[in-house]
């Protein structure tokens, strides 16, 4: 089986049908049994607008990211494909519009800008579609289908796919979808194919392991909230995390659960507290705006010592920012905001399947140590879709309260009780003489407001005490290293979406010959300073790569550690580049072009 | 000064062939502040077409073939647009219509669309039953079809076929030439040598049969089951079976955007010996053109690498103030004998 590693771009105008063929060609080459990775772009405005752009990896092998570089474009909107004609490498396809309605001035097709190295293939999409169909309401399918057709993709999996996709419509609509579908694809098998992209043998669905599924970060969350027995969500759409509560708004139901869209975010934070404190698995989700919001309660959920689920995607921010952009600027907002000490767990997963996991342990811990755990994702993530295994059973703790139960006669319920592990055996609404007052104020062992120097102390010292057993928290990666073993030029680590590219930058570092491993961290809060620490050990440089001007990761690694790191922090509004790393892993290790060796004393 | 002043003059070259890149290589030496634009409905860059019998040595990557890597356009600042058709010309306005409805403004333009292979008419029907050989796509598809040893039936057999004949029975295929008054096509062939060369072509391993003395190509079928996927008939009612049969009859040129567009067209598109048509912005290079010719009296056509890489070569220059006549190269013109009964012709170097 040769590998195939081909990265589809299809860029159009909001409207166009961009993502829902993204969607169309994602689905059905996983079908075919191949692995995948996308991340959609698209504008903020609704329709009518903006540029979209569905990327799509394809491949035979694990990977981590998507590429520098795309092997195949679409252009279904000139305007806004133009500027991204050079994101194809040499020998690749740009594949067009041949008979386009409007009169372009000169310059205007795209077939002024396909670059010299670059095999233009132009279809007349448009026409196609209206001779199969009797309209041109199918032309991104067509488009689609010239492109299935040109590689050979497998017709079934497309055609099984496309009737999924318009399942809920009219026959004829699944019929007219067909044909443009079929004509496409036969435009697309007799062309000759000059560029040398290729699908390898997808080898099958390889489902030993488990489940194979195709999500994305936002879809994996929603997955992991449900397998882990969440019974209440309240939440306010925002956007990139409003997909989470839509998912969950159809799938809790059917199971006898509960979703609440609420006023705002901070009715959502409120009810989600409050549904934990009556024992309920209870989560929200949001991005840095709601966030902002719903900081007041969140402290409350802290001190009061409820457990409760946060969910945020992050986006370009401050303030409204870039709702539709990525970044990972609201780490310091996660582990900082609020008033007080509020420590709280953050974990931030690395990628879809991580998105699953942390969900779910997010519950576990939330009850476990009886606070507020944040799960921070961003766009990139949230949007991301790639082929996923998941475990036949889910691997979560369906409960992990630590329950009072009353052993003595005489004994009178303390809320907050001292205990060897900080973590108070908690009563819930109902329980048999376990009747207590929570409130925000600071309180005594009876949750009887006292705001005594000691008292306070003590209690600061527990809540922050008892959440550094999140850092073996069972069957938990907090962080995990990669790469060469023992002394390396350059150590990287990464958090949340960043991770994919950081590996790839250092898989193409170690083939350069540079030594170079990279260090993943889940937990952010409490932080795993022995395993960081440890990793920077063994490193000449640590390079610390992501998504936010502040360098905000590496401040905590630096606040945390007292040592140095190189921060790469930048604020595209989409992945960070590949070669932006690497480039920077070469400069770290003394190479200054790819091939050069070190710069010796 | 207007800002049309101010712009820097627009070059436009409709084809990428030969002619038509040693336009552009000629007009970015002496106009560096152009720019140029190359259109082509090929897909491909420039790519040398004479190599593509190569591919009957198992060269089967188009880069192979390629004149210039992707980074010469880049570097030379000249712009190509390829799958890219030109409906048509608009000589009074200077605007060239592309099929996919853009406009582009030219302030010069050279034609250098070369020919395309001629089928005379009684064989048009016959067409899908044919493979041409005028490009990669075609001559990969006729490797495909030809099995290991498997016999080619040659109808025409003009240089540009006698070329790929010689390469395909170096590797073990078997050729049949049917032969006729386009047998050595663009050399002109006297009565006396053309025995003499057919002879040397038999020499050379490749079956010759004299097509007009079977009365002519009558038809082409396909094989009957068990025998070769082709069958020629001829007039007389005999037959030749081959895998494929290629039809080689020369070229016509490629010229139909122009009808209406102004300059005169007979076969080609007419031009002084200065390559310029009757409209003073329009030059011609390469097998689209006949060129007048003085000591004839006469437009004609030139032929061979030389004589298309010298029009547009000259064509750029008296595009950009120089006032050359075209010369043909004699060495295009010449289908030598030698005394050991060898064929010597510019298409086979």
């Amino acid at each position: 089986m040769s590998a195939t590693d081909i990265q589809i771009a299809i860029c159009g105008s909001a409207g166009d049908g961009t993502i829902a063929a993204g969607n169309i060609l994602r689905n059905a080459v996983a079908e075919a049994g191949y692995r995948v990775i996308s991340f959609d772009v698209y504008p903020p405005e609704i329709r009518g607008f903006g540029k979209c752009i569905s990327r799509l990896r394809v491949t035979t092998e694990q990977v981590y990211s998507l590429k520098e570089c795309s092997d195949v474009f679409l252009s279904l909107d000139d305007s806004h494909a133009i500027p991204h004609v050079g994101e194809v490498r040499d020998y690749g396809a740009v594949i067009f519009d041949s008979k386009p309605v409007v009169v372009n001035e000169e310059g205007a097709h795209i077939s002024a800008h396909v670059r010299p190295g670059q095999i233009p293939y132009g279809f007349p999409f448009r026409e196609i579609s209206e001779i199969a169909t009797g309209a041109n309401r199918s032309r991104n399918i067509a488009a689609l289908a010239v492109i299935a057709g040109l590689y050979r993709l497998p017709q079934a999996a497309f055609r099984r796919t496309i009737e999924t996709t318009f399942g809920k419509k009219a026959k004829a609509v699944i019929a007219a979808n067909l044909a443009a579908f079929d004509a496409g694809y036969a435009a697309g098998s007799d062309t000759f194919k000059l560029d040398d992209a290729t699908f390898g043998s997808s080898g099958g669905k390889a489902s030993g392991a488990g489940t194979v599924v195709i999500l994305n970060g936002n879809a994996a969350v929603a997955r992991g909230l449900i397998d882990a027995g969440i019974d209440t969500f309240f939440g306010y759409p925002i956007t990139p995390a409003t997909t989470i509560m839509e998912r969950l708004a159809i799938e809790m139901p059917k199971r006898g659960k509960r979703l609440v869209q609420t006023e705002d975010e901070i009715s959502a934070i409120a009810a989600c507290v409050g549904a934990g404190y009556t024992g309920s698995r209870s989560a929200t989700s949001t991005s840095g705006p709601g966030l902002a919001l719903m900081m007041e309660v969140l402290g409350l959920s802290t001190i009061a010592e409820v457990p409760c689920v946060v969910v945020v995607s992050q986006r370009g921010g401050p303030s409204t920012g870039m709702p539709t952009k990525t970044e990972q600027s609201d780490l310091n907002a996660a582990l900082y905001g609020s008033h007080g000490d509020s420590k709280r767990i953050v974990i931030a997963p690395t990628n879809v399947e991580g998105c699953y996991r942390c969900a779910g342990k997010a519950f576990e811990m939330a009850e476990r140590y009886q606070t507020p755990v944040i799960v921070l994702l961003d766009l990139y993530l949230s949007n991301r879709y790639e082929t996923v295994i998941l475990a036949r059973e889910a691997p979560f703790d369906r409960d992990c309260t630590k329950r009072w139960r009353k052993t003595d006669h005489d004994e009178v319920y303390k809320r907050f009780a001292q205990s060897k592990d900080d973590v108070s055996p908690r009563a819930i609404p109902g329980d048999a003489e376990g009747m207590h007052v929570i409130t925000g104020l600071e309180h005594n062992e009876l949750s009887r407001p006292n705001d005594q120097p000691e008292m306070h102390t003590e209690m600061s010292r527990k809540r922050h005490d008892k959440l550094d057993a999140a850092l073996t928290h069972p069957d938990f990666t907090v962080s995990k290293r990669f790469g060469d073993d023992g002394r390396v030029d350059v150590g990287l680590l990464a958090w949340g979406s960043t991770f994919g590219e950081t590996l790839e930058a250092m898989i193409k570092a170690q083939a350069e010959g540079i030594r170079c491993a990279a260090m993943k961290v889940v937990m952010l809060s409490p932080f795993p300073a022995a395993a960081v620490s440890g990793f920077m050990d063994d490193c000449r440089h640590v390079l610390v790569p992501e998504l936010n001007y502040e360098g905000q990761f590496a401040r905590l690694v630096q606040a945390e550690l007292a040592r140095p790191v190189v921060s790469l922090a930048r604020v595209p509004g989409g992945p960070m580049r590949v070669e932006e790393i690497l480039a920077e892993i070469r400069r770290l290790a003394g190479r200054t072009s790819v091939g050069a060796t070190p710069a010796t004393n | 000064m207007t800002l049309s002043q101010t712009a820097p003059r627009h070059h436009v070259i409709i084809g990428t062939g030969i002619a038509g890149s040693s336009a552009a290589e000629e007009l970015r030496d002496r106009d560096p502040d152009s720019r140029i634009t190359i259109i082509t409905l090929s897909r491909l860059p420039f790519y040398h077409r004479h190599l593509l019998p190569q591919v009957f040595r198992d060269v089967d990557d188009w880069r192979t073939f390629q004149a210039y890597p992707p980074a010469h356009y880049r570097d030379r600042r000249i712009t190509l647009r390829r799958d890219t058709r030109v409906a048509r010309v608009d000589a009074p306005n200077r605007l060239i219509h592309l099929a996919h409805k853009e406009t582009v403004r030219y302030d010069m333009l050279v034609v250098a669309t070369g020919g395309r292979s001629y089928l005379p008419e009684g064989l048009v029907e016959f067409f899908p039953l044919l493979h041409s050989f005028g490009s990669f796509k075609e001559a990969l598809a006729t490797r495909q079809a030809l099995p290991d040893g498997g016999r080619v039936v040659m109808l025409g057999g003009d240089m540009i076929g006698l070329n790929l004949a010689r390469t395909l029975v170096d590797t073990g295929h078997q050729v049949t030439l049917v032969s006729g008054e386009h047998t050595f096509w663009p050399h002109q062939v006297s009565e006396e040598q053309r025995p003499l060369l057919l002879a040397a072509l038999a020499d050379l391993g490749i079956e010759v049969i004299d097509g007009e003395k079977r009365g002519g190509i009558a038809g082409i079928e396909l094989g009957a089951s068990g025998l070769p996927a082709r069958r020629v008939v001829f007039g007389d009612g005999s037959s030749q079976h081959g895998d494929v049969v290629m039809p080689f009859f020369g070229l016509v040129s490629s010229v139909d955007f122009m009808a209406g567009a102004g300059p005169d067209i007979e076969r080609g598109l007419l031009v002084k010996t200065n390559l310029r048509t009757t409209d003073e912005h329009i030059f011609a290079a390469g097998n689209v053109c006949q060129v007048w010719t003085d000591a004839d009296r006469c437009y004609r056509f030139y032929y061979g690498s030389r004589n298309v890489s010298n029009m547009g070569t000259l064509a750029a220059r008296n595009m950009t103030g120089d006032s050359e006549q075209f010369e043909a190269s004699a060495e295009d013109e010449q289908l030598i004998l030698d005394a050991e009964g060898r064929i010597h012709s510019p298409f086979w170097e």
